[in-house]
């Protein structure tokens, strides 16, 4: 038993020694990581104010009373919460993080459990997802995602080389999984279950888990994808719809198809921003899940480029920092947040030009929503945390 | 130490994995993710891009038809044969419904009484939710379509009980033909489609004039229809009205063709219709063009009730049998049979023998031909026999063509020869389509110049000459003989006569086109000659084309359809005859075909029997009422208005003799003076012919007024006798023709209004068999 053998651990402290901003001697954050966000976070309350003005007008569903700029009053609002939340975010020091992260996987999981519970989780289209504060709605699944990457890393940091064990290691992490995968079925949200189960594959895999397992593993899922394929006809739907989504364009195709004709009739040079005409109802979720298919038609091929561009960079400059952080809660927790934000960006495209099947993953930066954006903001801002125990950058 | 550099090194070695790892996720991730994300948005948005494009605009776009006004066709006085109305389209948006969320069932049943289309057949369209447009009704009323459109005003309450209207329910302006004269010269007008275009006739002809161009508003709207904000992207094209077209058509002209077309076809039993052509013969302008049987523009696709008979006895099972049997039939009634077919035209085809003899020179007035009932022709083996097989004897040109020589003809044939013949029939224009300004004009069919030409077989010649073995359309052969009669002018057919614009202003006139001048006209004055006789020489075989008052030219025709022996076993004759008046200065020709007459005809089968007396009726009512004058002959006169002499100051034998001169007589003589010193009626008063006239020789005549008779339903004579009872004159206006049929239909004094002795009636007569008033 030697906690201290491993040299990039040093003696734990307590929660009380690590008040906020209390370890004067830290660096700076990160520039190149807190711009790009800046510069996405900008671009993406633009973007919504462009996509949602139409629906904000029209208001089709009695939400806004007709005003147009009812969405980006409210998302542009968030945003400058959530700058705030960032840097508040990055002052705090990784231990306290480290220390922290069982509490938020409990947390995450009395929500999970509270969200089932009619009164104080909302049904949305036979879905129960949603807890209304009153003032604002969010959804526990994102709490979870960010509570597995915290409590997945402290495990990890803990189980070193047994986490190959399974009694001792995998099991823990498994139960874990089980228990938020479990609760999200319940909700239902596919979604957030592929995106945690994702998330937790990546910890273990970064934690060192053994590759054979990863075999195990992706057998094990594929079989789990077939099984939801044989067992829940909505599966099926969405599968055919992907492959054909121009053979029933009005109703399981319409939105994949509305999506396509945006993205198409953009171009390369797009048709301006604010120019869109897909958003005029046509487009469903167009400030939404996909805003991504309005930049594409107001901005066009350059335009939608350049902003994955954007986010590759941050993706890239996440892991960077993750690679050179200064202990390996800090690296595992970089990597996971960093993956986290890869995998929304890359599933909300691939979802927006048809490449994978329709599912609800929202564009990180983008896509509205307030709680969702705060805490997109408070992960980026553990990143910049992390960055500022980093003493030598580049 | 050892222990723990083992553990640095196990420590150092866990830390290097999960770089690589983190390193294998940022190039997953970071790279490789966005590179093929990347390939996929350049598919999308450069190679597909025009694809998606078009697709998109295509639904952000909405355009709404602005229809054009299709133009009228009129007869040549102006009256509308063919106009067109506006009326409603009723369709319904699917996808609106669904978007708004109307009740399918409500919109399904109101459409469903107010229109009489079936419920299930609107249910089942507002299922189908990605359209946004669905045909419920094409071309409704006015009425119809404004109960369509209180329905969608009212509305319904919505859950929150706000008023709605059915937004998916939709009106639609749209324009329906009407033809005012029913089946009216069907023929020639043709008639539209759904999409209003026209599929035959003058509609067809005339389309692209007629129909003028759609406008349109081509809007770029919102998924619920409505304006794009901001994007104010809007197109207004404007609707072009169509122009019209005035016709040579004469409505009247043409009623007075078909009804004895009408009469005829009933009279002789004509299994396969009767067609005939009224032509202006000095500008080729065709006053009047009918092919029976009939069919209502108004409702094309109709046929008639004999046709749907044969139809429903066919015994067949199968739908899709009936359906071609059906479309057969319709395709029969829309034939143009003086246009679209061609025929073997008989003996008519004399004429043109005749002409081309004459103006070759290879026969004169004073040639002479021997008949002995048949001929034996090179190339024949067996001889050629005249109709009449006891011969005509001794017979001059004029004889030869009253009697219808065939022997006579082939003789003519032989001394043109062949060449020439053919030379003139080109001339004529026999072998080329007329241009007429109608569809479907058919070609004819003749023997080709080397066999024509053949020296050592005559026999097509011969057959040639007096119409037979070769086809060609009763137009061409109508077009023809207006030039024999015309001073030798072929003229190119028409309709049309002039274009008018949507206002009314001339677009442009048609100058009748003279082709050719194929004789001369001393030709042509000796041609009618001979053909007057054809009709009013001693046992000639036109004679039965007769009309009173007018010198009628013309020539019989019987011909068979050889082609429909070979197919049915059984002869088919068309019994025809051309006949044009009057004989000194040809205006007017009529050419009747009388197709296949059945065994329930009244008279034997030849053009002398059922084309010549067609032909003479039409004559006697179209001469008159285009203004031909007649000259009447002994006993006639009666007809004939004429103008009262001054007689006061005369002495009563001047005074006879006066009135003698105009063909009034007198009925009594007043008083015992030397001179006339009142007269009745008045001096200069147009009076009927034949009238009796009172003369006062001194005394005054008693003015006392007398009630007015009833004159109506009478001929003119005996309403002019009539009249005479009470000293009352008539004069007459309309169909002036002595026939049982005409008789006087309305005078211009009521009955019972009191009426000074001498007062002149105007009566008015009209043809009682045509049921109307006849036009003056």
């Amino acid at each position: 038993m030697a906690p201290k053998a491993d040299s990039m651990t040093y003696d734990e402290p307590r929660l009380a020694d690590y008040t906020y901003d209390s370890t004067i001697d830290r660096g700076s954050i990160d520039m190149p990581f807190a711009l790009l966000t800046l510069v996405l976070l900008t671009v993406g309350v633009i973007m919504v104010l462009s996509a949602s003005f139409a629906r904000a007008y029209y208001d089709p569903t009695n939400e806004t009373g007709g005003n147009a700029t009812y969405y980006f009053v409210r998302q542009a609002l968030f945003a400058l919460c959530g700058v705030g939340v960032m840097f508040v975010c990055s002052r705090f020091p990784m231990g306290f993080y480290r220390h922290i992260s069982g509490i938020v996987m409990m947390v995450s999981i009395v929500l999970l459990v509270l969200v089932l519970i009619p009164g104080i989780g909302d049904k949305v289209n036979g879905a129960r997802r949603w807890i209304n504060l009153g003032f604002t709605t969010f959804q526990p699944s994102e709490i979870a995602k960010i509570g597995v990457i915290m409590y997945f890393s402290v495990l990890i940091c803990q189980l070193k080389n047994k986490i190959a064990n399974f009694r001792e290691g995998l099991l823990k992490f498994a139960v874990v999984l089980g228990i938020v995968c479990g609760l999200l079925v319940l909700e239902p949200h596919m979604s957030a279950i592929i995106i945690i189960l994702a998330i937790g594959m990546v910890m273990l895999f970064l934690g060192g888990l053994p590759l054979r397992w990863f075999i195990t593993g992706g057998v094990a899922g594929a079989s789990l994808l077939g099984l939801g394929y044989a067992v829940f006809p909505y599966v099926r739907d969405r599968f055919y719809a992907w492959l054909n989504p121009f053979a029933d364009a009005s109703d399981a195709g319409y939105q994949i198809v509305q999506s396509l004709y945006s993205i198409g009739s953009g171009g390369l040079l797009g048709l301006g921003l604010g120019n869109s005409r897909q958003k005029f109802l046509y487009l469903p979720e167009e400030h939404n899940d996909f805003i991504f298919s309005i930049v594409c038609e107001e901005l066009g091929f350059i335009g939608a480029m350049l902003i994955l561009v954007l986010f590759a960079l941050l993706i890239i400059r996440g892991y960077w920092l993750a690679m050179h952080a200064r202990d390996r809660y800090s690296a595992l927790v970089g990597a996971g947040i960093t993956t986290h934000l890869a995998m929304q960006v890359i599933l909300n495209v691939a979802v927006c030009t048809n490449s994978i099947p329709c599912t609800g993953i929202s564009l990180p930066l983008f896509s509205y929503g307030g709680t969702a954006l705060l805490l997109q903001m408070a992960e980026l801002g553990i990143i910049l945390s992390l960055s500022r125990d980093i003493v030598e950058k580049r | 130490m050892f222990k723990k550099r083992r553990e640095k090194k196990e420590a150092s070695s866990v830390n290097r994995m999960m770089l690589r790892r983190t390193l294998f996720l940022m190039i997953v991730c970071g790279i490789v993710a966005f590179i093929l994300l990347g390939a996929r948005l350049f598919k999308l948005q450069i190679v597909d891009h025009d694809m998606y494009e078009t697709a998109a605009v295509e639904q952000q776009l909405r355009q709404t038809n602005i229809p054009a006004q299709r133009g009228t066709i009129y007869d040549r006085n102006m009256n509308i044969l063919a106009m067109s109305a506006t009326v409603s389209n009723i369709y319904i948006s699917p996808a609106e419904i669904k978007a708004n969320e109307e009740d399918p069932v409500v919109i399904a049943t109101r459409l469903s009484e107010i229109l009489g289309v079936d419920y299930a057949t609107i249910y089942e369209m507002t299922s189908h939710t990605d359209s946004w447009y669905s045909t419920v009704a094409r071309k409704v009323e006015d009425d119809v379509a404004d109960q369509v459109r209180q329905f969608k005003e009212e509305g319904y309450y919505d859950k929150d009980g706000e008023h709605m209207t059915f937004t998916g329910v939709k009106i639609e302006e749209a324009s329906k033909r009407y033809y005012p004269y029913g089946t009216l010269a069907c023929h020639v007008l043709g008639f539209t489609g759904m999409d209003d275009h026209g599929l035959a006739g003058l509609e067809y002809y005339y389309d692209d004039l007629l129909a003028g161009k759609n406008g349109r508003i081509v809007r770029a709207t919102n998924a619920y229809g409505t304006d794009m904000m901001f994007t104010k992207f809007e197109d207004y094209y404007d609707a072009e009205d169509g122009q019209s077209i005035v016709t040579t058509i004469d409505e009247t002209v043409q009623r007075y063709l078909e009804k004895h077309l009408e009469t005829a076809a009933a009279d002789y039993d004509l299994l396969d219709g009767a067609a005939g052509i009224v032509m202006d013969v000095n500008t080729g302008a065709i006053l009047g063009m009918a092919s029976l049987g009939n069919f209502d523009p108004n409702d094309y696709l109709a046929v008639s009730p004999e046709a749907q008979e044969r139809v429903d006895t066919a015994m067949i099972d199968v739908p899709e049998d009936r359906d071609t049997l059906l479309a057969e039939e319709r395709n029969l009634q829309w034939r143009n049979k003086a246009l679209t077919e061609t025929y073997e035209p008989g003996s008519v085809f004399k004429i043109i023998t005749l002409a081309s003899g004459l103006e070759s020179g290879a026969v004169t007035t004073h040639s002479n031909f021997y008949c002995g009932g048949s001929l034996n022709v090179l190339g024949r083996t067996d001889p050629l026999n005249c109709w009449n097989v006891y011969g005509h004897g001794n017979e001059t040109l004029t004889e030869a063509a009253m009697y219808s020589c065939n022997i006579a003809f082939t003789m003519m044939g032989q001394m043109i020869g062949a060449e020439r013949f053919y030379k003139y029939l080109h001339a004529f224009g026999l072998f080329d389509r007329t241009r007429i300004d109608l569809p479907g004009e058919a070609s004819s069919l003749w023997w080709s110049e080397d066999v024509f030409f053949n020296k050592a077989n005559l026999s097509q010649l011969a057959a040639a000459s007096f119409g037979q073995t070769f086809t060609i359309t009763p137009i061409q052969l109508i077009t023809a003989v207006s030039a024999v009669a015309n001073g030798g002018y072929l003229m190119e057919p028409y309709l049309v006569s002039e274009v008018l614009d949507s206002d009314g202003n001339v677009v442009s006139q048609h100058e009748p086109t003279v082709v050719r001048q194929v004789i001369s006209e001393e030709t042509s004055r000796t041609c009618c000659q001979i053909l007057e006789q054809v009709v009013s020489g001693q046992n000639a075989t036109g004679k039965n084309a007769y009309v009173a008052g007018y010198h009628v030219c013309g020539k019989t025709g019987t011909s068979e359809d050889v082609n429909y022996e070979v197919e049915h076993g059984e002869k088919k004759y068309i019994c025809s005859f051309l006949g044009f008046a009057p004989a000194n200065d040809p205006q007017v020709a009529v050419l009747v075909l009388c197709e296949n007459p059945g065994p329930e005809s009244k008279v034997g089968a030849s053009g002398g029997n059922m084309g010549a007396p067609t032909v003479g009726k039409i004559l006697q009512d179209v001469l008159p009422y285009l203004g031909v004058q007649p000259e009447y002959a002994e006993g006639e006169e009666g007809l004939v208005d004429v103008r009262m002499p001054r007689l006061i100051g005369k002495t009563l034998d001047e005074a006879r003799e006066l009135l003698a001169k105009v063909g009034l007589s007198v009925k009594s003589v007043q008083g015992d003076g030397a001179a006339v010193t009142a007269q009745l009626p008045a001096p200069n008063a147009k009076i009927a012919g034949s009238s009796e006239v009172i003369i006062y020789c001194g005394g005054e005549p008693d003015m006392t007024p007398e009630q007015m008779p009833n004159l109506l339903g009478l001929s003119y004579e005996i309403a002019r006798i009539r009249a005479g009872w009470q000293d009352l004159y008539i004069r007459g206006e309309g169909v002036m023709i002595n026939s049982n049929d005409i008789l006087t239909v309305s005078q211009s004094i009521e009955e019972g209004q009191l009426v000074e002795p001498g007062t002149v009636i105007t009566m008015t007569l009209a043809d009682s068999s045509l049921g109307a008033t006849a036009r003056t």
